[in-house]
């Protein structure tokens, strides 16, 4: 009997049997199981992994869709097919929605889904604070995109948005343009949401794993989660402070960044990069622990060196908070403080290289079976590796002062993002498609979309780094045909339509394979970790049967190989659970969400500085915190023997 | 033709096809794509060739250790491929856990390349810095600003009586084969100064005394651009930088800082006046440069230096005259002439400079014609077109008349007609 769900049944039964007759129907807990009430209450780490993942691609094609219409400006100089303003709004968006709106909740969708079934528990520590931070995110990515559709237009300040251009004096068109005041806005939402998310895997990370599974037991994608977490809680608060000056700044006439009344533009940049490049290894993380898991699965090898990535992947992300300035490296900060962030962000690339020798040992004598995750997974080691070499040329920093703010700098991170986190992200998708939703994508249409999008991402962006090193900038709406650049734009033009095209065949192939794909048996891959241990496809609300009882690092791979063990095991520990009053389940609640409303109403007055209404909406916040407090933890549990789910 | 036959035969071809992908993308790409105006590999000057070390430094570490990771990689997919896919649950994983030692010696490898980088990384980092202590005696001294879509460039040697430093904009004038620290301030928001062949770039930060040094090998005319987003319209935020023997850029100075020039209608024409240019507007996607001007830049800048042949009085009075009632010395100075205002770039010497809106054009008749027409066509969110927001919360004049509530125009302040466009281009082309 696991530590966890003794407490649960001792402590939560009790309690519930006392309350149960005096409920208000305010405080009547939500029980549907199906339709939409069910979503909007859900609680299940699974259902909010889903709603995360739903929202976070349909982002990725909104953030794919703007970066289309930005590489059609470039295809020739001089375009006039874009404006310049509806350029800049064009990318700053595309920036900001990758970012934040589909590469982050991606992650955190696999987070949700994943992390409880890897580490054998039941839910997450706290389940309404996991459909909170899901709310709040959707709430940040609305306000974020809703300049779309008013006069103001979406930002357009960069998704950096360095002051002062941020000011009022200079991003505001006209006295009532709110697409800064949205960007400002959005982004601390996204900042409460990530940081509740996080702090939540942590506790569960900690306070959760099922018997046996140590620390150094932990699959290495929970490894990432918990280290990625970490590096949330402690960089959000850097850019939620430079967001929260700014917001003074412009609704309150401080003066944080305003140069005239003494304020300091350089403060923004280090309180944003302070968050920034940890933020850079919160996107790569994920997918390195992904990319950890689906190698040694088709490797059929353990993972090579183990407590090596486990280590690398936590001193990335120490380091990771030491470098931040080397993305100002040409804003004049004497040569001392250079050359230190040079040598640090030249260290960085040592555990970073550590990861690609293990992942290479991982293969190295293994029986590799190409399957689609699995070409995802080596098609990250290739172009991420490609990424990180571009990237240790820009530690050098004078040579960096050529290339910072060129397209050698696009051609650097779209390496390391869609070349690194997507296509990890991409075939995670892939490789917990069967457990999800216990079908398949078909070999052949999934290594063709594999093939289209590694094509058209490498037509795509490695000419940007010849575009970078001849002298191209950034951000720019047009260029001139003089200047060398016309071919190499031209053809990243015709490749981020062929990789579009890659994309649409992905999905495309996804939703087929959701209503009529190939069935799949419970264990598709032969896979070495807990989630594929549950009962059936797609798993049950419950997740495991019986609390799993961890012996090893590969803990399924283990248990297939002591079959008669772990069933004695499972039968004794099924036994004591039940006499400790069943799995213990979270009820559903409504509070999240109306908590979130809140949010919501008040930003969106705030933004357009009707202070009324943004205390409303506040007030409706803290009314929604309130009553998910009164309402109580709730809680119900399942009897499996009897298949019948007993109310308390 | 199924797409499973498609999909066998482009797996078979898939190496020859990804290499005639490739091989075309490197040859192709060092041979044409790195010769352009702005390449950080045509470098002209100590500083960009410092950089451009270090950049060749970190390729070969880079080089190397992709060539030995890559083959290792490379083998073990082909090496350890599954051979029978059918059978994938029956394999029985491998029980191999790593080994420390391979772990260690690699770690140690990693670090030394690094050395390899860091090194001539420290050394760049202080020779770019300033200039060297040996020469600062010789290093000459110009200011950079950074305004909102354009650069202003002052001479704090040299003074002019009344009139402060020598002041010219976006085409900035140096002494080849001598250090120059440019001084890098900004007016309003962040810029940066980037001339690729000549430096690397430096931002212009509010609040903060900048500086980068560059010196040109040799005579010559370099192109260069804003680096940092500064605004709507980053993208047309560019420069020029010049480079003059010795003896050439004294007499340069020499000139400038005398007044603009000044004719009045009773004039002699030493020629016979030209007939007026025809003027269509050329569109918002016309190229600002020509082909005669691209063939040979430096002699392009040296030509515009001279007084015009047939240049026609009358008109240029004429123009001189609308300079005056269109309001636009409030924000430009024509030292010597008319105009006071600092707001917009000094157009004292406007007509001997190669390109007009800050880069963006050639300096010809159609195009400062263009530019003065209609200048929100070709640089939106100009301060010329929208006016200049001031202290006092009034707005200076631009072109239009903008509603500061709802952002909408509601009013003409400016407008220039075909023949007044003419007459102003004549005047300001006259200004050598």
């Amino acid at each position: 009997m696991s530590a966890q769900s003794q407490t649960h049944s001792a402590g939560h039964a009790g309690h519930d049997a006392a309350s149960a007759e005096k409920r208000s129907w305010l405080f009547t807990r939500p029980t549907a199981k199906t339709g939409l009430i069910s979503w909007l209450t859900t609680v299940d780490h699974k259902k909010i992994g889903l709603l995360y993942a739903m929202s976070a691609l349909f982002f990725f094609l909104v953030g794919g869709f703007e970066a289309l219409l930005i590489r059609l400006q470039l295809a020739v100089p001089n375009n006039t097919l874009i404006s310049h303003q509806l350029y800049n709004e064009l990318f700053t968006m595309h920036a900001t929605t990758m970012i934040f709106l589909a590469v982050m909740p991606l992650s955190a969708a696999f987070f949700n889904y994943m992390m409880p079934l890897q580490i054998g528990a039941r839910d997450v520590a706290f389940p309404r604070l996991n459909g909170f931070a899901f709310w709040v995110f959707l709430v940040g990515a609305i306000i974020l995109n809703i300049g779309w559709f008013v006069k103001s237009g979406a930002p357009d300040a960069g998704w950096f948005g360095y002051a002062p251009l941020t000011s009022t004096a200079y991003s505001n068109q006209f006295t009532k343009d709110m697409s800064t005041d949205l960007w400002i806005m959005g982004l601390q939402i996204l900042g409460v949401s990530s940081v509740v998310g996080s702090l939540n895997f942590i506790v569960t990370i900690i306070n959760m794993r099922a018997p046996g599974m140590t620390m150094m037991r932990l699959p290495v994608f929970t490894w990432m989660t918990l280290i990625t977490a970490f590096l949330i809680i402690l960089s959000f608060p850097a850019i939620t402070i430079a967001l929260v000056e700014l917001m003074m700044d412009r609704s309150f006439g401080t003066s944080f960044f305003d140069v005239s009344n003494g304020g300091l533009p350089i403060l923004w940049q280090h309180l944003f990069w302070i968050f920034g490049h940890p933020e850079v290894y919160i996107l790569i993380l994920p997918a390195m622990g992904v990319v950890s898991e689906i190698l040694p699965t088709f490797a059929r090898k353990p993972l090579f060196g183990y407590p090596i990535v486990v280590f690398s992947g936590a001193t990335i992300g120490f380091l990771g908070f030491g470098v931040w300035s080397h993305h100002m490296f040409t804003t004049g900060m004497g040569t001392v403080a250079t050359a230190a962030f040079s040598l640090l962000t030249m260290a960085i690339a040592v555990p970073t290289g550590v990861k690609m020798f293990n992942w290479i040992g991982t293969l190295w004598g293994g029986t590799l079976r190409m399957t689609t995750p699995m070409m995802f997974a080596l098609g990250f080691m290739w172009m991420f590796m490609m990424g990180g070499f571009s990237g240790v040329m820009h530690s050098a920093a004078p040579a960096d002062a050529q290339q910072q703010d060129s397209y050698f700098v696009v051609a650097h991170f779209h390496y390391v993002l869609i070349g690194g986190s997507v296509f990890a992200l991409l075939g995670g998708i892939q490789y917990w498609f069967p457990l999800v939703f216990g079908r398949k994508v078909s070999e052949s249409w999934g290594k063709t979309s594999f093939w289209v999008i590694f094509a058209g991402f490498n037509i795509t962006f490695f000419p940007m780094h010849f575009l970078g090193l001849n002298g191209m900038p950034r951000r720019t709406a047009v260029y001139d045909g003089n200047m060398g650049w016309n071919e190499a734009n031209f053809i990243a033009t015709i490749g981020a339509l062929i990789l579009g095209v890659g994309i649409a065949i992905y999905f495309g192939v996804m939703v087929y394979t959701y209503f009529k794909g190939e069935k799949t048996s419970r264990d598709e891959w032969g896979a070495r970790t807990l989630e594929w241990t549950v009962s059936t496809t797609p798993p049950p609300e419950h997740n495991f049967d019986v609390i799993p009882t961890v012996h090893a690092r590969d803990a399924f791979w283990y248990e297939k190989t002591h079959a008669g063990e772990i069933a004695k095991e499972k039968a004794s520990n099924a036994l004591a659970e039940e006499s400790h009053g069943g799995i213990h389940m979270p009820s559903q609640s409504w509070f999240p969400i109306v908590a979130a409303l809140g949010i919501l109403i008040g930003a969106l007055f705030f933004v357009n500085h009707i202070m009324l209404g943004a205390i409303a909406g506040g007030a409706i916040m803290f009314l929604g915190v309130y009553l998910w407090a009164a309402e109580g933890p709730g809680g119900y549990h399942i009897h499996l023997d009897s298949k019948k789910i007993n109310k308390h | 033709m199924t797409l499973k036959s498609i999909y066998k035969l482009l797996k078979r071809r898939a190496l020859p096809c990804l290499a005639v992908a490739v091989i075309p993308l490197f040859t192709g790409g060092w041979f044409n794509w790195l010769s352009g105006h702005q390449s950080t590999f045509d470098t002209h000057g100590p500083v960009a060739r410092s950089q451009l070390d270090v950049f060749y430094a970190t390729c070969w570490v880079t080089g190397i250790t992709f060539l030995i990771v890559a083959s290792f990689m490379a083998y073990a997919m082909v090496k350890f491929r599954a051979r029978k896919t059918d059978d994938l649950q029956a394999l029985t994983p491998d029980p191999g856990h790593g080994n420390p030692l391979i772990e260690l010696s690699l770690i140690g490898l990693s670090v030394l390349a690094l050395v390899f980088i860091a090194v001539p990384t420290l050394k760049a980092i202080w020779y770019t810095y300033d200039v060297p202590a040996e020469e600062k005696a010789n290093a000459y001294e110009v200011n950079a600003i950074g305004l909102q879509w354009w650069f202003r460039f002052e001479y704090p040697k040299e003074q002019i009586d009344g009139a402060g430093p020598l002041t010219t904009a976006n085409e900035l004038v140096i002494p080849a084969g001598r250090p120059v620290r440019v001084n890098l301030r900004t007016s309003d928001v962040i810029h940066s100064f980037w001339v690729p062949k000549l430096a690397g770039k430096v931002d212009m930060m509010p609040n903060r005394g900048n500086h980068l040094w560059l010196q040109a090998d040799n005579p010559g005319y370099f192109w260069g651009q804003c680096a940092e987003f500064c605004g709507e319209s980053h993208a047309v935020m560019r420069f020029r930088v010049i480079a003059l023997a010795e003896a050439d850029f004294a007499a340069w100075v020499a000139h400038q800082k005398k007044p603009a020039r000044s004719l009045t209608a009773e004039s002699n024409s030493v020629a016979a006046p030209e007939t007026p240019y025809v003027y269509t507007n050329p569109g918002r996607n016309a190229p600002g440069y020509t082909a005669a001007f691209e063939a040979n830049p430096f002699a392009g800048w040296l030509s515009q230096q001279e007084i015009a042949k047939g240049e026609n009085p009358a008109s240029i009075a004429a123009g001189r005259e609308l300079f005056k009632q269109k309001g636009c010395v409030t924000c430009h100075s024509v030292r010597g002439n008319e105009g006071m205002g600092v707001t917009g770039p000094d157009l004292t010497h406007v007509g001997a400079r190669s390109t007009i809106a800050a880069g963006l054009l050639e300096n010809t008749p159609q195009n400062l014609h263009h530019w003065i027409t209609k200048p929100n066509e070709l640089k939106p969110g100009n301060k010329m077109f929208v006016g200049v927001p001031t202290s006092g919360g009034s707005v200076m004049a631009g072109y239009v008349a903008i509603d500061r509530e709802t952002g909408e125009t509601v009013g003409h302040n400016i407008v220039v007609n075909d023949d007044e466009a003419r007459a102003l281009v004549a005047y300001l082309h006259s200004l050598k």
